[in-house]
């Protein structure tokens, strides 16, 4: 009886917790008559959210889901080709490492308005700021799964003689999947922030946008509420990729979950 | 890949003569692995290579299966110098080296499916086959980590003899097993022996197993690795449990041992 109102109570902090937090928050607004400009209350950021129209709302989530996604795809279509290259050839890894380095120590907000200028309107310099912000963790981690092949399973494959795109492929790549999919998981994450990053410098739609265009006229909660849709999307698109190694790859899971 | 020897009626399985491999690592410095290294193995003949680690065992190995070519003299098999990885040699390691994404049945026809992109139903009748021989028949629909360790290593044996290959080359494949498990790993390599002969070279670092098991044992001396001594066994086979009370097999054991710690100023 005791355990299973525990376990109930468990499974339900989180949830407690947040609306705990959330009354917390409504609360110490009201008390302090803090203005509305500077943080607004839970109630009025829902409230202002349902002031914008609901197509609006989808038009702003889909530009920035889409180029999100685009660049996120081609981040992966480069990136585990890249790294499959860099992974088995000495030359290619030590020819290319460094400017992957640098690519990934330059601030992408810095060069994101040079993109654009570069590039113009249009998704594209957004596509390419996200995909620069996503792709050196794909490539990364991918390499070191690649690595982390055991050294006889690939002198395995070399004593049968089985060619070296089959060991990528049979060997090396499904030991990687692991790494792959922790990279994809960061990534896609990473994905809304390009998208977001893009859209604050260029853009005449898209969450970031509107972010930026609501705060610019003092009206904090609508931006608040941009804000809940942005890491619902983030957390949804982690989710999917989660789900996706569950169902496809179901072995490459730590053996902890169940 | 290559063309299938006839095993040759006089030609010994394996020959080496005076074969040398020198390593350079990559700050320029040198490793002599091998040095002026020759024996021959008849064929469907048992033997085991003992040796310090270090001394170049799996080296010579990797030059047998043709994944490593020695810098000098030459390595033949049936007469025939190794280019490269032959269809009649097998291969167990040390580990088991098992994809963990394939069940057991599909681990044992992995070699197949890896090299032609496709397993035959004969292949896949053989995989069963040898399942059953190595006693995993039960085990065939499992993943390798629901094994033991044991199980995992009869898995990588009957990997290695799904080509039904001539000559079967195992570097320390039960080094990582229990002292338990390792005894009974040996007897059952012994009567897969029988059962389907092979010329065999077996490394380990355990003399009681090089004794238990093989015709001939190859001393090696540490670096640069040599034969130091190459012993005739000659304990009656089969052999079993009692093999292990025989007087003769103490004074080889004793004698192998003054063997493998003789001081190298001495050699
Ligand atoms: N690919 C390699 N490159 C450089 N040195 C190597 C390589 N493989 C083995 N060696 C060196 O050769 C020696 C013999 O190695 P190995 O054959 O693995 O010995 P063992 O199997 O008897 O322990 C060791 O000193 C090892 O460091
Ligand atoms: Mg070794």
């Amino acid at each position: 009886m005791r355990r299973t109102l525990l376990s109930a109570l468990d499974r339900g902090a989180p949830l407690i917790a947040a609306l705990l937090l959330l009354l917390i928050w409504e609360a110490a607004c009201r008390l302090l008559t803090v203005p509305s400009y500077l943080l607004p209350t839970p109630s009025a950021i829902v409230q202002s959210a349902f002031q914008v129209p609901l197509s609006s709302w989808l038009d702003h989530t889909w530009a920035t889901l889409r180029v999100s996604l685009q660049g996120y795809a081609l981040a992966v279509l480069i990136g585990i080709p890249l790294a499959v290259a860099l992974a088995n050839s000495r030359l290619l890894s030590r020819a290319l490492y460094p400017q992957l380095v640098i690519i990934q120590s330059t601030p992408i907000v810095a060069v994101a308005p040079i993109i654009v200028v570069v590039l113009g309107a249009g998704d594209a310099p957004r596509v390419v700021i996200t995909f620069l912000i996503t792709f050196f963790p794909i490539v990364v981690s991918t390499v070191t799964g690649l690595l982390a092949t055991p050294p006889a399973m690939m002198e395995l494959s070399r004593s049968l003689g089985a060619g070296r795109l089959r060991a990528v492929r049979d060997i090396q790549l499904p030991f990687a999947v692991p790494y792959i999919f922790s990279a994809l998981r960061i990534s896609v994450t990473l994905a809304i922030i390009g998208a977001v990053v893009a859209e604050f410098v260029a853009a005449e739609n898209g969450l970031g946008f509107f972010i930026a265009f609501s705060t610019s006229f003092f009206k904090v909660p609508q931006a608040f509420a941009a804000l809940v849709v942005l890491v619902s999307l983030s957390l949804a698109l982690f989710q999917l990729v989660a789900l996706t190694q569950r169902l496809l790859f179901p072995w490459s899971l730590p053996k902890t979950e169940p | 890949m290559s063309t299938r020897l006839e095993p040759g009626g006089e030609r010994p399985a394996i020959r080496f003569d005076r074969v040398g491999q020198v390593f350079t690592s990559s700050d320029g410095s040198r490793v002599t692995a091998l040095d002026e290294v020759s024996f021959t193995l008849r064929r469907h003949e048992f033997v085991a290579v003992i040796g310090p680690s270090g001394c170049g065992k799996s080296t010579l190995l990797r030059i047998i299966a043709g994944l490593v070519k020695p810098t000098h003299g030459q390595a033949e098999i049936y007469g025939l110098p190794v280019a490269g990885p032959r269809e009649e040699v097998g291969i167990v390691f040390q580990q088991p080296t098992l994809l963990p994404w394939l069940r057991v049945r599909d681990n044992v026809t992995f070699p197949m499916k890896h090299k032609h992109g496709r397993v035959s139903a004969t292949e896949k009748a053989r995989a069963e086959e040898l399942l059953e021989m190595v006693g995993l028949r039960d085990f065939a629909h499992k993943r390798p980590d629901e094994l033991s360790g044991g199980m995992q290593q009869r898995v990588g044996i009957a990997r290695a003899l799904l080509h039904d290959p001539d000559i079967l080359l195992m570097d320390e494949p039960f080094s990582a097993l229990d002292a338990l498990t390792r005894d009974e790993m040996s007897f059952e390599l012994l009567r897969i022996w029988a059962e389907r002969p092979k010329t065999v070279l077996f490394i380990t670092h355990s003399i009681p197993e090089a004794l238990l098991l093989a015709d001939r044992i190859l001393v090696m001396s540490a670096r640069p690795g040599r034969v130091r001594e190459i012993i005739d066994v000659g304990l009656a086979r089969p052999r079993s449990m009692k093999t292990l009370s025989e007087p003769r097999f103490h004074d080889l054991a004793n004698q192998i041992r003054a063997q493998v710690f003789r001081p190298e100023a001495l050699a």
